[in-house]
């Protein structure tokens, strides 16, 4: 019934609306309700006893008319002062102070996105990556307080991620209540790019803005997305104001990262900038032994050893020892030398896509030559020796046609690679060469 | 009509009716001083419907009559007048000013399209000394909420209960903030009848500004219209009521307290002002810090800077902190008169309670900011 009354008077209003000036509206008929229809009876609210002598004054005969088309009946309107709860109706008062219930920060699961296991402890420590690690504890000891912005950056699987995830963990366990946000680039370029859309940036903004910690991961895929960079710009400079810590991902110093606007790569080097080298020999096998003992496995050095021969990316190498162990569990025997070598060789006949200029490079690095002498036109026997296996090479790994592959070497011609070719077929059947053939594939795949 | 006063006896109580005015207003009839001429007196009111204000002045009356002029041209001319004699009479044109040298016509618009400011006063609810409004008022209207979303938090809660065997009480909270005063029922505060009812902080904080007469403040309520009205002498405020719920107050105060510290309010003012210039960058927090012989109020803005002030106070049991908003521990020490005070806490994450030292009627409670402490 209620519900009747306030559509009606909606109605009412609304042809009122049009019969009184713009402001006798706003400032008398806007706060009135209509409360009962009884016997030709109409009683109106308004808020106070002034309001009613001035509509009574003024209006009494433009409602009449209204009200009474409506409702049909010759009607009397009487008004009583009272004020209705305008818009919110929900009586519960709920501040800070008038909380029942103290929401007491617990910690529940981990961060969204963040690996649980990418924590400190389960980071290995060398030279290589010394001076990230010690500048992340610092940041997670005193966030926004040591170094901020941190800028991390290295090749791929060097372990960024697992640093700046580290962070998000650390700072997690000391204070859960605390509000951290760990995004891809990709990510947040696709909650900017949805807000634009919806028109609605409001939400998008007091979501980022309002965070302690942001890491962002891979930020050089930002190059190029300008309207995504103001809006990090300017959450930037927000965050750092109030002193939220910001960890930056990437593969590259903001310096060499092209198409990103110069404010925002200098904000990106405002704070410290560390770079993380590819593990060395023995942080692979510390790596190695580290994942070992994730998945419960005790390794022995030796195999842990073997296995960081393999590769130089930490990714890889937990690839490789997955597979030796799903392998071990299969075959449900122990991990031998013989199941690694078999499993690991087995894992490089997956084709792996080069670029030609890759292939070419490891070769020339191989016989210690340059790429422009392979390119060149000279024909001592060493250095067709070298062109003939790259092209061998190029033909294998990548297929190409054998006109692409005269192109690649310096627009020689289709039959010279033809006849290369044949000259290493038959060269392969000599164990000697198929070795070293062999050492080069290997390098090639490390590269 | 046709009377003659004093201008400057108009030009005092012209700033008062000036109040109600909201420039804002979009009706053109409530942007106008009623002025009416009656044996006696002169009477001038204005209202934005939200409160009214009505004033008399002395006047000798030679013709009853009543009419509007726009008060900003009106106010504006008065204010420009030298003191002495002026006589005020309608004419054709309009409202006419006679001074010593001065000769005006206002515009005027018919007093029937201004609206009445009460029929009825209703019954009288109770006298409040006027050194309550002065003194204390002021102390609790700085609490109530601005947002008009919760009417509950805009006013003050003013209750006399004769049943609960307890005197006057004022409260006003925002939520997040929350200003309690309470007075013996043995006070001079004559109770009419039990009382309980919200008054919006606007009325409340007009009523501070009129309380200039010699006598007490005459309080009538009548609740089935929904209205307020003051007396004092001869000044008349009306206002709404507030209808809705007071949250319930009287479970957030907090019962005893683990740390206690006495200081001078001076001090503490001073402090938390200079740490403002660091705070407002930084959510406007401010760090207290309550050891054995001093308080330490800290604030800090990451691309600031830092600053620590040092506060001597008396502290009795375990040290503690507590971060506050800076502007609710500004609002709160700007408003008291008081020149000792006390702060006292249970932990940095309950609300802390403000006294007047050697008070115990009046308590502010500020709902503190939780912050993170790095280990």
């Amino acid at each position: 019934m209620n519900n009747d009354y306030e559509l009606l008077w909606k109605r009412i209003l609304g042809e009122i609306e049009t019969e009184v000036s713009k402001g006798s509206f706003f400032t008398l008929f806007k706060t009135t309700r209509l409360l009962s229809i009884e016997n030709s009876m109409v009683t109106i609210a308004a808020p106070s006893t002034m309001i009613i002598d001035l509509i009574q004054k003024k209006f009494y005969q433009v409602i009449k008319k209204v009200v009474d088309k409506y409702t049909g009946f010759d009607t009397k309107i009487i008004f009583v002062p009272k004020t209705i709860d305008i818009g919110t109706k929900n009586n519960n008062i709920k501040t800070p102070l008038f909380e029942d219930v103290v929401d007491k920060p617990v910690q529940v699961g981990h961060l969204p996105r963040v690996r649980a296991d990418y924590t400190f402890q389960t980071l290995a420590v060398s030279s290589s990556n010394q001076l990230a690690y010690v500048a992340a504890t610092a940041v997670a000891k005193k966030p926004g307080q040591s170094y901020n912005p941190l800028f991390i950056y290295g090749p791929v699987g060097v372990g960024k991620t697992h640093l700046s995830q580290a962070i998000a963990n650390e700072i997690y366990k000391k204070t859960p209540s605390k509000k951290i946000i760990y995004i891809t680039s990709e990510e947040f370029t696709n909650e900017v790019v949805e807000a634009i859309r919806n028109g609605d940036t409001s939400r998008m903004k007091n979501k980022f803005r309002n965070v302690n910690f942001l890491a962002i991961d891979d930020v050089q895929f930002f190059a190029g997305k300008e309207r995504v960079q103001e809006e990090l710009f300017h959450t930037f400079n927000i965050l750092i104001d109030r002193g939220a810590q910001i960890i930056l991902s990437s593969d590259r110093p903001p310096s060499e990262i092209r198409k990103i606007e110069k404010r925002l790569s200098s904000r990106f080097a405002g704070g410290l900038i560390v770079d993380i080298e590819p593990p060395d020999f023995e942080l692979r096998a510390a790596i190695i032994l580290i994942k070992a003992k994730k998945y419960n496995i005790d390794l022995p050095i030796e195999v842990a050893k073997k296995i960081a021969e393999k590769s130089q990316d930490a990714r890889q190498l937990e690839g490789y020892l997955l597979r030796i162990i799903t392998e071990a569990k299969t075959k449900n025997s122990q991990i031998t030398d013989n199941l690694i070598y078999s499993s690991l060789n087995n894992y490089q006949d997956e084709k792996k896509i080069f670029h030609p200029d890759e292939i070419i490079k490891t070769v020339c690095n191989f016989y210690n030559i340059k790429p422009t002498q392979i390119k060149g036109p000279k024909r001592n026997a060493s250095l067709v020796r070298a062109r003939q296996i790259t092209m061998f090479l190029l033909k294998k790994e990548l297929n190409l046609s054998l006109a692409e592959i005269g192109n690649v070497l310096g627009g020689r011609d289709h039959t010279t690679v033809m006849h290369g070719l044949g000259k290493i077929e038959k060269l392969t059947s000599i164990e000697s060469f198929s070795t070293e053939l062999k050492n080069l594939t290997t390098h090639l795949k490390n590269y | 009509m046709r009377t003659s006063l004093l201008s400057e006896k108009l030009q005092e109580k012209l700033q008062l009716v000036n109040h109600a005015i909201s420039n804002k207003n979009q009706l053109p009839i409530l942007l106008n001083f009623l002025i009416k001429a009656q044996k006696g007196s002169l009477t001038i009111s204005a209202t934005d419907l939200e409160i009214g204000i009505k004033v008399e002045i002395p006047a000798n009356t030679e013709e009853n009559g009543e009419t509007t002029v726009p008060a900003k041209t009106f106010l504006e001319l008065i204010n420009t007048i030298p003191a002495g004699k002026i006589i005020l009479g309608t004419k054709k044109e309009g409202l006419e000013l006679l001074g010593e040298k001065i000769k005006t016509i206002f515009q005027t618009v018919s007093s029937d399209e201004f609206p009445k400011l009460y029929e009825e006063r209703g019954g009288e609810a109770l006298t409040i000394s006027k050194n309550i409004i002065k003194k204390d008022l002021p102390k609790i209207v700085f609490a109530t909420s601005q947002d008009l979303t919760r009417p509950a938090l805009s006013g003050v809660l003013i209750r006399n209960d004769p049943q609960k065997d307890e005197g006057l009480l004022m409260v006003a909270t925002d939520g997040y903030r929350l200003s309690i005063k309470k007075y013996n029922s043995s006070g001079k505060d004559k109770i009419k009848e039990s009382i309980s009812v919200i008054i919006p902080g606007k009325v409340l904080r007009e009523l501070i500004l009129i309380n200039k007469g010699n006598d007490e403040i005459k309080t009538y309520v009548s609740k089935e219209i929904n209205q307020v009205v003051f007396f004092q002498n001869d000044t008349t405020l009306v206002g709404r009521l507030i209808e809705g719920e007071f949250p319930a107050f009287e479970k957030i105060i907090p019962q005893g307290f683990s740390v206690k510290t006495i200081f001078d309010k001076e001090d503490l003012e001073r402090a938390v002002k200079a740490c403002y210039i660091f705070a407002r960058n930084a959510a406007n927090i401010v760090k207290l810090s309550i050891q054995k012989d001093k308080m330490i109020a800290s604030a800090s803005t990451p691309s600031l800077g830092q600053n620590t002030i040092e506060i001597e106070a008396k502290t009795t049991g375990e040290e503690n902190e507590i971060a506050f908003n800076c502007r609710y521990l500004l609002d709160f020490l700007s408003n008291i008169g008081e020149e000792t005070l006390s702060f006292e806490m249970t932990g940095p994450l309950n609300p802390g309670v403000f006294k007047i030292s050697g008070d115990d009627s009046f308590l502010h409670l500020i709902m503190p900011i939780r912050i993170q402490e790095e280990t």
